[in-house]
């Protein structure tokens, strides 16, 4: 009976101790933060390898209710549009992996990339105050996720934004003054950016079906929105119109970049150059500018 | 130790200790799960106070995972699936701006994410920082290893329940 004893007691410390040194055996385990990095790739790589069909992927462009219904300028200017033509070159979307962040200074990683292949003049514009997004392009392309998009705008070579890369038109209406104004950009801008922003997702393509991409343009930066309140940084940074009708001449107002330069402030026309980086967007997302020419 | 401590009870249940069960008793229980912190901001440092907040899971980035608004410090908090391995999209709106941010989940550990801020722009760019909270620190060991422990502490409290029933020599 001792002997049994003594066994017990022995098989009880090792049942104390076994525990103990089960754990140690352990080791470090990673918390549930930190799973392995392999895991991620290859579950990126099966999820875009089983992408393998294609469908069709429409570039659109879009101004926005502020170009289609027109809009009060922050300083108390009725704008409405004629015409607003944008002219887009290398207009390119992007299946990236990892998404491109437009504010974080990366490049696109494509895994796949389809383009518009000529430049394109389109206006914004066009149809009624309920139009849909301008239609740009549309192209056949690999199904999958396409969540970054980039354009040039440059010089349109011919039509009648020949010389511009946006040209708008339109009408301005304050305390019963009413001035036709014509105004011309004609820097050439580069925008990248990365998933579009907005009531709706875009750029999903499911192999034979349809999806659509967007080119969104922000003209309120420029002219600010009596909408919101003044101390808004979309106000507090916008030109506004009243620095363009101080420029009318027979009751027009017709300016372009060339002329801005020499007729307004140096203060006034530092904030037109310093918002047109700001003119592209996807949806409410952000984009990266990288080809201003001052 | 919450762990261990889970063990043990498991083990002290298994010899018949019995938990009374109340016909008409509350009950609740509680799992520690990881869960993703974001915070959105204006460029202006001004947090973006309950503005939409939108969830996609890697699976599924067409429809929103799940919902919500932020809070007066413009922060939300949510548990990603952890069987949806991939980016977590979240998008964050307010009175025409917006952002989005995709958050890594279940590959590499996902610190700090914050979007720095262009230097251009008219517009107020929101910002969104991004932090894993709440991240359980439960040590993983295999099947086997928890079915050795287990039978030891049952073993060992069933040999010191021998050791003092032994009676005198």
């Amino acid at each position: 009976m001792p002997k049994m004893t003594s066994r017990f007691i022995l098989a009880t410390l090792c049942g104390l101790v076994a525990p103990v040194v089960l754990q140690a055996c352990s080791g470090d385990q990673p918390a549930a933060e930190g799973p392995a990095t392999e895991t991620e790739t290859t579950e990126m790589a099966s999820t875009d390898d089983s992408a393998t069909g294609k469908g069709t992927l429409e570039f659109r462009a879009n101004g926005e209710d502020f170009v289609r219904q027109g809009f009060t300028t922050k300083d108390g200017w009725d704008i409405s549009f004629d015409t607003v033509f944008v002219s887009l070159a290398e207009v390119t979307a992007y299946q990236t992996d990892p998404p491109f962040d437009a504010e974080a200074g990366t490049k696109v990683e494509a895994k796949k990339q389809v383009s518009v292949g000529e430049p394109v003049v389109v206006d914004l514009a066009e149809g009624d105050a309920n139009a849909d997004p301008i239609l740009v392009s549309e192209v056949e392309a690999p199904a999958g996720r396409y969540n970054a998009l980039s354009w040039q705008m440059v010089p349109a070579t011919s039509g009648p934004a020949e010389g511009y890369s946006i040209l708008m038109q339109g009408t301005a209406t304050k305390d019963g003054e009413t001035l036709p104004f014509t105004l011309g950009i004609s820097e050439a801008l580069t925008f990248t950016c990365g998933d579009f922003v907005g009531d709706t997702r875009k750029g999903i393509l499911d192999a034979g079906a349809m999806a659509d991409i967007e080119s969104t343009f922000h003209f309120d930066h420029l002219f600010g929105d009596a909408s919101v309140p003044m101390e808004d940084d979309i106000n507090t940074g916008a030109l506004g119109f009243d620095p363009l009708a101080a420029l009318a001449q027979d009751g027009a107002v017709s300016v372009d970049s060339a002329s801005l330069k020499i007729t307004l402030s140096e203060e006034d026309y530092a904030t037109f150059i310093n918002i047109l980086p700001s003119l592209g967007h996807v949806g409410e997302g952000h984009c990266e500018e990288t080809n201003l020419i001052t | 130790m919450n762990h261990r401590l889970s063990i043990l009870l498991a083990a002290l249940g298994g010899i018949g200790w019995v938990t009374p069960v109340l016909a008409h008793g509350a009950h609740i229980e509680y799992q520690p799960t990881e869960s993703i912190q974001i915070q959105a901001r204006y460029d202006s440092g001004e947090p973006m106070k309950e503005a939409q907040v939108i969830v996609y899971a890697p699976d599924n980035p067409s429809e929103p995972w799940t919902q919500g608004t932020t809070d007066d410090q413009g922060r939300f908090v949510f548990a990603p699936d952890a069987t949806q391995p991939g980016n977590w999209e979240v998008a964050v709106r307010q009175a025409g701006h917006g952002d989005i941010v995709a958050i890594p989940v279940g590959a590499e550990a996902s610190t700090v994410a914050e979007n720095d801020p262009g230097a251009s722009g008219a517009e107020a760019a929101p910002t969104e920082e991004v932090q894993p909270v709440a991240a359980p620190q439960t040590a993983q060991i295999s099947p086997v290893q928890q079915g050795i422990t287990i039978g030891a502490v049952i073993w060992g409290f069933v040999g010191t329940a021998l050791f003092f029933a032994r009676g005198k020599r």
